[in-house]
């Protein structure tokens, strides 16, 4: 069996040996490949040709690399909208001087305006009895707006008036 | 001739050079070790100063304050401890609850006092002080860390734009920034001076109160709970020609007051009061500011030819009549006003 297959196959070498492609095969080779393949695509539909290369295109990209920072970035800032929006809401108006009732007689709002006068050109304020605010509730609202005030007096607060001891 | 005459030009040449090498020699080893004493001094005091937060009605202020026992008390500056409440001390990042024990407008000084176990700094004496004795300050300026200061004693003033103060004051040339009132001004030895109060003009200088004022206030606080400045009720004016070297004049004795009780009188020239000698009105000052209420002091008076020295108990001077400031066991960060009805019996 075997060595009737060895001699058919020395037989067909034997023919083939002087075989030759036709002139110009070499040549055209490149190009009638292209063109099979091309009938090859053809016979699949246009939805999965498009299919395909939307997917090589894609996988050409690294789509996803190339998304993750921008979207990571929108993410980041969309969220410090939010906070933001949520911190510095408009506040309601301070309702501690109007809401305050009158106090012997006199209205603590009428009275804040009225306290400042034009007698020098440094304001002088008469503060009234009642304070608008307590210290504490006024030092927090300077300590989330304003920096710690720094001391340092420029006169010396030791004062004698005259030689009298 | 003139080879030896060469020869001497040669030598003084190289003598000259050589010593020209040894001035500047000298020079860079005087600034190596002022640097190094200033960074000594920096090295062993700074644990000592620490900065203060507080409160009051304008909002969160900062200062500085240094240790004077190892018990927590701490002195400050009036305009830092004076007239706020919720005192914070401030301490390698850590911070601690303090309270005030003790303000004194007069002398512009403070005291605070923390419960812990504290570094403390020596303290120096003032009098010692010479114009031109290099002093160094450590200081929280601005929200920046301690921060050394050096500079020089420019001068012992009494007046400051037309204003006497309570005691003499040092200016410092030693630029002084925002945050820096309280700190301590140090001699060389890292021994207390004085106490940084207030800025000169463009901060480039400083006026320190003497450490012996702010021992004064402490003294009276040991002794009696409280501040006690004494008064002997005379009014001192420029006498026209000097008395045994003083132009200081008595020429007013109010009454009722224990100079009236004395038996000093109008026209006579004060030459000293306790330890204090006077020759001149303004020394009046200092001797005042160190007198306290209820001591016997030795006054010492010229009148005519005759030398008299009167033994007078100080009363309690006028400044101090309003109810001083002690500290509030109920309310441990602030200070509550003394009844005078309830303290006890003073003692002379």
């Amino acid at each position: 069996m075997d060595e009737f297959e060895d001699q058919e196959i020395a037989k067909l070498l034997r023919l083939k040996r002087y075989e030759q492609p036709p002139p110009g095969y070499f040549e055209n080779f490149l190009h009638e490949f292209h063109r099979r393949q091309r009938d090859e695509l053809l016979r699949q539909p246009v939805w999965r040709i498009c299919l395909d290369r939307a997917h090589d295109f894609i996988f050409r990209l690294n789509l996803p690399t190339l998304t993750s920072y921008p979207v990571a970035a929108a993410a980041v800032l969309i969220c410090a909208a939010v906070i933001s929006l949520q911190i510095y809401q408009t506040p309601e108006p301070a309702r501690f001087t109007r809401d305050r009732p009158a106090l012997g007689g006199f209205s603590a709002a009428g009275s804040a305006d009225a306290e400042w006068t034009l007698a020098s050109p440094v304001a002088t304020r008469v503060f009234g009895t009642q304070p608008l605010r307590k210290s504490n509730e006024s030092a927090y609202t300077h300590r989330a707006a304003t920096p710690p005030r720094y001391v340092l007096d420029s006169v010396p607060v030791s004062y004698e008036t005259t030689f009298k001891f | 001739m003139r080879a030896k005459l060469a020869g001497v030009f040669w030598v003084a040449v190289t003598l000259s050079f050589f010593a020209g090498a040894g001035l500047l020699r000298a020079q860079e080893q005087s600034a190596t070790t002022i640097s190094r004493e200033v960074k000594d001094v920096f090295e062993r005091a700074a644990k000592a100063v620490v900065k203060i937060h507080a409160i009051d009605p304008h909002g969160e202020l900062c200062g500085t304050g240094f240790f004077v026992d190892p018990t927590g008390t701490l002195y400050t500056a009036y305009s830092v401890g004076g007239e706020a409440e919720n005192f914070t001390i401030e301490v390698k990042g850590r911070k601690y609850a303090a309270r005030q024990v003790l303000t004194d407008i007069r002398s512009g000084l403070a005291m605070l006092k923390v419960d812990l176990a504290t570094p403390a700094l020596p303290i120096g004496k003032s009098e010692e002080l010479e114009v031109a004795t290099p002093v160094v300050t450590i200081g929280y300026p601005l929200d920046l860390p301690e921060t050394p200061n050096f500079g020089m004693i420019a001068g012992f003033d009494r007046k400051y734009l037309g204003r006497y103060f309570s005691t003499t004051h040092l200016r410092v040339n030693l630029p002084a920034q925002r945050g820096e009132a309280g700190a301590p001004l140090l001699n060389l030895k890292g021994e207390v001076v004085g106490i940084v109060v207030s800025s000169l003009e463009n901060s480039s200088s400083c006026y320190a109160v003497p450490i012996e004022a702010a021992e004064k206030i402490r003294s009276d606080f040991v002794r009696f709970g409280e501040v006690r400045h004494g008064w002997i009720g005379a009014n001192v004016s420029e006498a026209a020609a000097p008395v045994e070297g003083s132009r200081a004049e008595i020429t007013e004795i109010l009454d009722p007051t224990p100079a009236a009780d004395s038996g000093i009188k109008p026209g006579d020239i004060l030459l000293q009061v306790g330890k204090v000698k006077v020759h001149e009105p303004e020394d009046v000052l200092d001797a005042s500011f160190f007198l306290t209420a209820g001591d016997v002091v030795p006054i010492t008076v010229m009148r005519g030819n005759e030398k008299l020295t009167l033994n007078v108990q100080a009363d309690f001077h006028p400044a101090s009549k309003q109810p001083p400031l002690i500290a509030s066991p109920l309310s441990p960060n602030r200070a509550i006003p003394l009844n005078l009805q309830s303290a006890p019996e003073r003692t002379p």
